[in-house]
């Protein structure tokens, strides 16, 4: 057993706060920003049980409740190849039953501490978690155990089950994002895993309780995974807790759920097309590529997104919404699993400007590849990614789902100090490089999801070709 | 740096010690100020991080636009980033975002709020920005040329192109009700949202854009005395203005159920929404209503997931509440339903979803909750509730409307000591009363068969 403390710090007493150059004229009257106070990082408390199970414990006075989120490796990306998207419904059925409780009972046992027990699956892994309040935490924590340790997947459950996830599934089809995500997802990683953004009909149809049972012992393993407790308990009392309640949960037999290999990823400059009759917009978005967390120019790739389409004064949005009105729903973003990165910018837009829009969102790319931001931009972009770290870290559930993404990419708790140390050490010219390196139009995989009439019409004059894909 | 922490911790254990001796309470420090202008202040230290939030609530929303005018006030709502005289669109995001956070609006039946979260050294040219646009607004035909064409892509996004369209929200009331303002589309159609003028925006402007009908909240790591200070330097010198009374909003009463069907080329599942009339908002029968609500529809252990989804199997989904989805039970003033989105499987009627439906209600209504459900619910609703008032920007927002709709902004720390006071024999003469079908409007909305092309089109 090893127990160390880490101390996360924030080090920016020395960084500058001031107006930068501006686009806009400011009012003579504004009064300046005050002095920056340095972020206060939460201390993470990191434990190793003898089973293996990884505990990080936040203790934060104040509000009251608690957080505790378990997460394990193993998500969609580790399914077997005929059962593509079974861990959906893994996540889906893990809660409901153990040998000593009842889908019910669990339910309801949780509710009576203040929180709903939720599962779902990612790419790399599969999250348990719930709030409660923290009066009530020693009452909530033996039930996660419990499903942690010994889901059962009773027969009725599972076919329930399948039958919410088919559903969600249909339901999914009707969305034009997750149509659009899916279509992008097969283009990009052919035939990875991280292809896989859903389960089939198929995989739902034919996935057994016997299936889900030995896919839960291959993957909730104490050793591959992770508890993160965040709330207004003393750390000495968390961990009294959570080793009463996870301490005995055995270490797995089995083998460890499989490293994901690093996927070749290829983005061809085609209009891949989902048909969606019916649609009064196109569901635009290109994809490029993008480093993972855990490369070099992840900050100044990040710092580059946001000075493309990820804030609100960003080039993508004070075009194409604040001077043209094409779409209320502008944006870019840099999505990372723990074998990959990629970029992707999408706007729902009316029919009638398709084309006007992907014009001015290649315009915007190429712009973004070739004109180093302004001073302007590099500030706005620089304070806004810092400054919303420390908002998604006001809540403890925001805490804890920022802990777990780093787990899950193999980053360590002080990741939070370091991301933010090189957020504000990123330069311009890093920030240009990376620019130059992924935001090129040409390389991008295009989707398009809407009237399948519209979007040739729209689009096959840019000289692309037009591919029909679901 | 060293004192606060430490006057941190005082405040701490005083809660604590609070908290004991009445039980399960819990309230962060909070005091209010009203500036001779009328406007209202409301700030709460918090400082567990170096953050702000910011909410400015005005006591105008949708409910309260005229007719002819629908979606105009959440037209409006957008107009209000669009710059002043002084400050042009543009500069308010740019200031936000170089300060370390975002702005948004957002507007609701009875308010429209306005919200800032940031980092704490952008408090004052925050402040400052929120004064300018509640002096003047840059009355701009360009400006909302634009916002028109990113409303109506809004409404689009989240209605035209969506599977079921917000339908439990938008056309639910629409059946429900019988005057203009509890029944129209406040998210406006187009044939509105394109005749909206300027002068529209001008005069609705002074209609309701006043100091005296706002309240302005702050929440975060500052100290109460100095927000005080420099909120009279900033908003001290706004001039108080008439502002329009509110209407009589009450509806006739409803006598028997309202049923209609739809069809949806989106959906690929059927979707029920179901509405009954709420009573009046009072302090405790509402309190009452929303517990009755959230029995019914709170998570995978409540009444109806249980009962339709788990032994009847003739739902997948099911989400409701009282004033959902648009706000908590406090969130309004006027009519509200105590609303029920089911979506069911494609090879079910509406009708036998329906059964199984009143059988869920009729039995609350006819014995009641459990003791133990009712204390399981309690505990629930305490802890949903702390939620909104854990990060500075929501407890600002929640603060806000509890000062504009209830007149008191401390109210948000005393709901979970109403939800104590809740019997179960009210809750089922609640139910025995409210719950019928005389009371209530069902919207059956269906996939639209696939048209030959949309069919060949869907095939793929």
């Amino acid at each position: 057993m090893k127990i160390a403390r880490s101390l996360i710090a924030f080090l920016f007493l020395a960084a500058t706060f001031t107006y930068a150059q501006k686009e806009h004229a400011l009012p003579k009257e504004l009064p300046p920003y005050g002095p920056l106070a340095p972020v206060r990082a939460p201390e993470v408390k990191t434990i190793q049980f003898e089973n293996g199970l990884t505990v990080w414990i936040v203790s934060r006075s104040g509000f009251p409740k608690a957080t505790v989120e378990l997460v394990v490796r193993g998500g969609l990306a580790a399914d077997p190849k005929d059962r593509p998207g079974i861990a959906e419904v893994l996540a889906n059925a893990v809660t409901q039953g153990t040998k000593a409780r009842t889908a019910r009972q669990i339910a309801e046992q949780i509710q009576a501490a203040g929180g709903d027990l939720s599962a779902s699956a990612t790419r790399d892994g599969i999250i348990v978690s719930t709030s409660v309040l923290a009066d009530e935490f020693t009452q909530a924590l033996p039930v996660l155990a419990d499903v942690a340790a010994n889901a059962s997947f009773p027969d009725n459950e599972v076919a329930i089950a399948k039958r919410n996830v088919n559903d969600s599934l249909r339901q999914n089809e009707a969305d034009p994002t997750f149509l659009a995500n899916r279509a992008l997802a097969k283009e990009i990683f052919g035939d990875h895993p991280y292809s896989v953004v859903s389960p089939t009909h198929a995989s739902i149809e034919q996935t057994t309780p016997t299936e889900l049972r030995q896919e839960f012992a291959r993957r909730f393993q104490p050793r591959q995974a992770l508890l993160i407790v965040v709330g207004p308990l003393s750390a000495s009392e968390a961990e009294g807790a959570v080793r009463k309640a996870f301490e005995s949960w055995k270490a797995g037999q089995g083998s460890a759920v499989p490293e994901t290999p690093k996927p070749e990823m290829k983005f061809v400059h085609s209009v891949f097309l989902v048909p969606r009759p019916g649609s009064v917009q196109t569901t635009l978005g290109l994809g490029f590529s993008g480093p993972r967390r855990r490369d070099p120019d992840y900050e100044a790739a990040q710092t580059a997104n946001a000075v493309f389409g990820g804030m609100f004064g960003s080039r993508l949005t004070l075009n194409i919404r604040e001077d043209k009105g094409y779409t209320y729903s502008p944006g870019s973003a840099l999505r990372t699993y723990r074998q990959a990165g990629f970029f992707s910018t999408q706007a729902d837009v009316r029919n009638a400007v398709t084309g006007a829009s992907f014009n001015e969102m290649t315009y915007e790319l190429n712009r973004m590849a070739t004109v180093a931001p302004t001073e302007t931009e590099m500030t706005q972009a620089r304070r806004f990614l810092v400054g919303l770290l420390a908002i998604g870290l006001q809540s403890g559930a925001g805490l804890a789902n920022q802990l777990t993404s780093y787990w899950v990419d193999g980053l360590p708790p002080e990741e939070i100090g370091k991301h933010s140390e090189r957020l504000e050490k990123a330069s311009p010219e890093e920030v240009a490089a990376a620019a130059r390196k992924y935001f090129s139009a040409a390389r991008a995989t295009v989707t398009a999801v809407g009237e399948e009439k519209v979007v040739k019409q729209e689009l096959e004059p840019f000289g692309l070709e037009v591919k029909q894909v679901e | 740096m060293i004192r606060r922490l430490l006057l941190f911790i005082f405040y701490l254990s005083l809660a604590a010690l609070a908290s004991s001796a009445a039980a399960q309470q819990w309230a962060p420090p909070t005091q209010t100020k009203t500036l001779s202008n009328g406007l209202r202040v409301i700030v709460s230290e918090d400082h567990s991080a170096p953050t702000i939030g910011i909410c400015v609530t005005y006591g105008i929303g949708f409910r309260l636009e005229p007719e002819g005018h629908t979606g105009f006030a959440h037209l409006f709502e957008h107009m209000m980033f669009e710059g002043t005289p002084v400050s042009p669109k543009g500069v308010f995001d740019q200031v936000a975002e170089s300060g370390g956070g975002f702005i948004n609006g957002d507007t609701r039946y009875d308010f429209t709020e306005y919200i800032e979260s940031a980092s704490t050294a952008a408090l004052d040219p925050l402040l400052w920005l929120e004064a300018d646009r509640m002096k003047t607004l840059d009355f701009s035909n360009k400006n909302l040329e634009n916002q028109r064409n990113v409303v109506e892509e809004e409404v689009r996004v989240n209605v035209l192109n969506q599977p079921y369209g917000l339908f439990y929200a938008i056309d639910l009331p629409g059946k429900a009700y019988d005057t203009y303002p509890n029944a129209h589309n406040f998210y406006g159609d187009f044939k509105d949202l394109d005749a909206a003028k300027i002068e529209d925006v001008q005069s609705f402007y002074e209609h309701y854009y006043a100091p005296n009908n706002a309240v302005l909240a702050i929440v975060g790591d500052v100290k109460t005395d100095e927000i005080f200070a420099k909120v009279e330097k900033y908003f001290g010198a706004l001039p108080q203005r008439q502002v329009t009374p509110k209407p009589d909003l009450t509806e006739k009463v409803q006598t028997a159920e309202r049923r209609s069907r739809q069809e949806d080329k989106l959906a690929t599942l059927p979707a029920l929404a179901i509405g009954y009339r709420m009573p009046p908002k009072t302090s405790h029968e509402s309190v009452v209503a929303a517990m009755t609500g959230e029995i019914l529809h709170n998570g995978q252990a409540s009444r109806l997931y249980q009962y339709l989804v788990k032994e009847k199997q003739v739902a997948t989904e099911v989400q409701g509440g009282v004033n959902w989805p648009l706000g908590t039970f406090l969130e309004y003033s006027g009519p509200t339903l105590m609303t029920s989105f089911i979506i069911y499987p494609a090879n079910l009627k509406g009708d036998d979803v329906m059964a199984a439906f009143d059988a869920a209600v009729e039995s609350l209504a006819r014995t009641g909750p459990k003791p133990e459900e009712l204390e399981r619910v309690r505990t629930k609703m305490r802890s949903d509730w702390y939620d909104q008032l854990e990060i500075p920007v929501s407890r600002a927002s929640a603060l806000s409307h509890a000062a504009l709709l209830d007149g008191d902004p401390m109210r948000v720390y005393s709901v979970p000591d109403d939800f104590n006071k809740v019997t179960a024999d009210e809750v089922r003469a609640f139910a025995a009363k409210y719950l019928v079908k005389a009371n209530r409007t069902i919207i059956d909305r269906v996939p639209a068969p696939k048209s030959a092309s949309g069919a060949q089109g869907g095939q793929q």
